[in-house]
């Protein structure tokens, strides 16, 4: 039996080479930098070993009230943009299937998912030239409206709503693909049965379309509760300035500032490293309930 | 009667809906090129919903495309997106080949290995501090090896390839082809629509990226455009942005308006994605599902 094995590994040679630069490639550009989240636990040293420290870090962290207003902000960054951006998508996919002619329906489909290929600094660039406060176009409804100009990149109260919108204008055309691909998987004779039925279009949208979605909404509700820690790095990034940077400073900025601007490596490591835990646990716990509930999980 | 005109109505609404939502996303995008194409001395009677250029004028283009800092940098992006996505296209494929079409004794240790380091991701830091050890600071290499091979997208591979018929690769084998033989002579020219999806992916990822640059390049002339861009339009960083500009009149110079560069450098990065939009319709859709939520 153990010379079956040996000669299989042995004819295998080519596909263990082939797979080679893939597992040396991991090895140093994952496993070895997964290593080094020790780092968390340490003091760093340019030069001579790192130096353990245990929870020092993390006692600091959880004592400092920066720390918690970043974790408070991703929060509710995160909570805003899922109760007010994941069902736009939804929506967007029963009008988009709505529309019968179909010239129309490619012109907005090929329209609304652009943004989503577009780079954050080219999305943030085009927010700052909309939302000038002198002549943005945004203003210039507003004052169309005789409302008084506004400055949001610069507002506290409005800056995390400018991070929702924002993310609606990028991401709704192109998330709701996949409930379109639902749609179309719909059986006809249903919608034939409820029109015989003398069913309205709102009520076959109603008690058809929307409960045939079910699944998919759950699936992609729960995945996307495994990267709520994330609240949107590159979006932030991109639209942070001094003025608002007490409202939308999340995670993943604050160890970036904190390690590679200020060069405290270990303390961001241990900031990374609560936020990471996190994550794992949401991604395990969401991979699970979905296997569960729907039968498809993250892998 | 009645019933015919509610339909109409309830369409027509649904239309002028899905109308107003696509000018959202066309109007600042054209406005954007409207004020690049403005004369300097007209755009500032431009309205900010404007998509019609006030006055007509190609000066700012001509003063983005002699600044050697943005020249350079089109040129590095163009360097960093076409060797990083063949070297993507070609671990990946080779890999998910392996995986998906052949037995061999610890292929299920490594599917495992792939799971875990796909939840466990590494932190910030020492991704950082790694590249600084290796010494790739200030390397296109940094940016290149960064998701060389992108586990989402290789399982997506993988998908792709398991749906080539197993009789082609068995007459193959039959034939007395090797693995390597049958992957570069069968598996990819039979998977051209898979690569050109995948292609599409880490090439658009390539062409978009900044962050890494941001921490890994301090040498400007290794910049790729987005982190120029970046530059002028998020950090308003207008220093850098007039080049050697010896055609220019000092008048000339007073008169040029800053936003209006900043929009034609906004609309220089853009166009390559657009020329390329037909294809990523037709392809990068039809991935985007596979790997996602399956039916």
């Amino acid at each position: 039996m153990k010379k079956g094995i040996l000669k299989q590994i042995k004819s295998s040679w080519v596909l263990y080479l082939m797979l080679f630069p893939a597992l040396l490639y991991f090895s140093i550009f994952h496993v070895i930098p997964l290593f080094g989240m020790k780092l968390a636990f340490q003091d760093y040293r340019i030069i001579g070993d790192n130096v353990w420290v245990g929870w020092k870090h993390f006692k600091v962290l959880f004592s400092s009230p920066a720390f918690m207003d970043v974790l408070k902000n991703t929060i509710i960054i995160s909570v805003m943009k899922i109760v007010f951006f994941f069902p736009i998508p939804i929506l967007l996919s029963l009008l988009i299937n709505e529309v019968r002619i179909g010239k129309f329906r490619k012109y907005v489909q090929s329209i609304v998912y652009l943004p989503h290929f577009l780079s954050w600094v080219v999305i943030a660039g085009i927010w700052i030239t909309f939302l000038n406060p002198d002549d943005g176009g945004v203003n210039v409804i507003r004052n169309f409206f005789n409302m008084p100009s506004l400055d949001f990149m610069t507002s506290k109260d409005h800056i995390r709503w400018v991070l929702v919108f924002q993310e609606i204008w990028r991401s709704a055309g192109w998330d709701s693909i996949i409930y379109l691909a639902a749609i179309l998987k719909i059986s006809p004779s249903l919608y034939e049965a409820a029109k015989i039925d003398g069913a309205s279009k709102i009520q076959q949208m109603r008690y058809i379309t929307l409960p045939s979605l079910t699944s998919t909404i759950m699936t992609v509700f729960i995945l996307n509760l495994g990267f709520f820690m994330n609240a949107g790095f590159d979006q932030v990034f991109n639209m942070m300035n001094t003025s608002v940077i007490s409202v939308i400073d999340i995670l993943d900025t604050y160890v970036y500032r904190i390690g590679l601007i200020n060069g405290q490596y270990a303390y961001a490591t241990a900031a990374s490293l609560f936020k990471g835990v996190i994550g794992v646990i949401l991604i395990l716990s969401t991979h699970f309930i979905s296997k569960r509930f729907t039968g498809k999980g993250v892998w | 009667m009645n019933k015919l005109k509610k339909l109409s109505v309830s369409t027509i609404i649904i239309y002028s809906i899905l109308f107003l939502i696509s000018l959202t996303v066309l109007i600042p995008l054209l406005h954007l090129l409207a004020m690049s194409l403005s004369d300097p001395l007209k755009v500032h009677e431009l309205s900010g919903l404007g998509i019609i250029p006030e006055g007509f004028s190609l000066i700012n283009y001509k003063i983005l495309l002699s600044n050697p800092l943005i020249i350079k940098s089109i040129f590095n992006t163009l360097f960093i997106t076409i060797v990083g996505t063949a070297l993507n296209l070609l671990l990946t494929a080779m890999t998910a080949y392996v995986l998906a079409r052949t037995k061999f004794p610890g292929r299920k240790l490594v599917m495992i290995f792939l799971i875990v380091i796909m939840v466990f991701e590494p932190g910030l830091i020492p991704e950082y501090l790694l590249v600084k050890d290796l010494g790739l600071l200030d390397t296109y290499a940094s940016l290149i090896l960064y998701k060389t091979i992108n586990i989402f997208y290789l399982f997506i591979m993988m998908r792709f390839f398991e749906d080539v018929p197993e009789s082609i690769l068995e007459a193959a084998r039959m034939d007395g082809a090797g693995h390597f033989r049958i992957f570069t002579k069968i598996m990819l020219p039979l998977s051209k629509p898979a690569l050109a999806t995948m292609g599409l992916f880490y090439g658009v990822y390539h062409w978009n990226e900044y962050f890494r640059a941001t921490i890994y390049l301090t040498d400007t002339d290794k910049w790729p455009l987005q982190l120029v861009l970046r530059q002028f339009v998020v950090e308003r960083d207008n220093t850098s942005m007039l080049g050697a500009q010896n055609f220019l009149s000092y008048e000339q110079i007073a008169a040029l308006d800053f936003a209006s560069l900043q929009a034609g450098t906004i609309i220089i990065s853009i166009v390559p994605l657009l020329l390329l939009y037909p294809l990523i319709l037709k392809y990068y859709a039809k991935g985007a599902l596979e790997g996602g939520v399956k039916d």
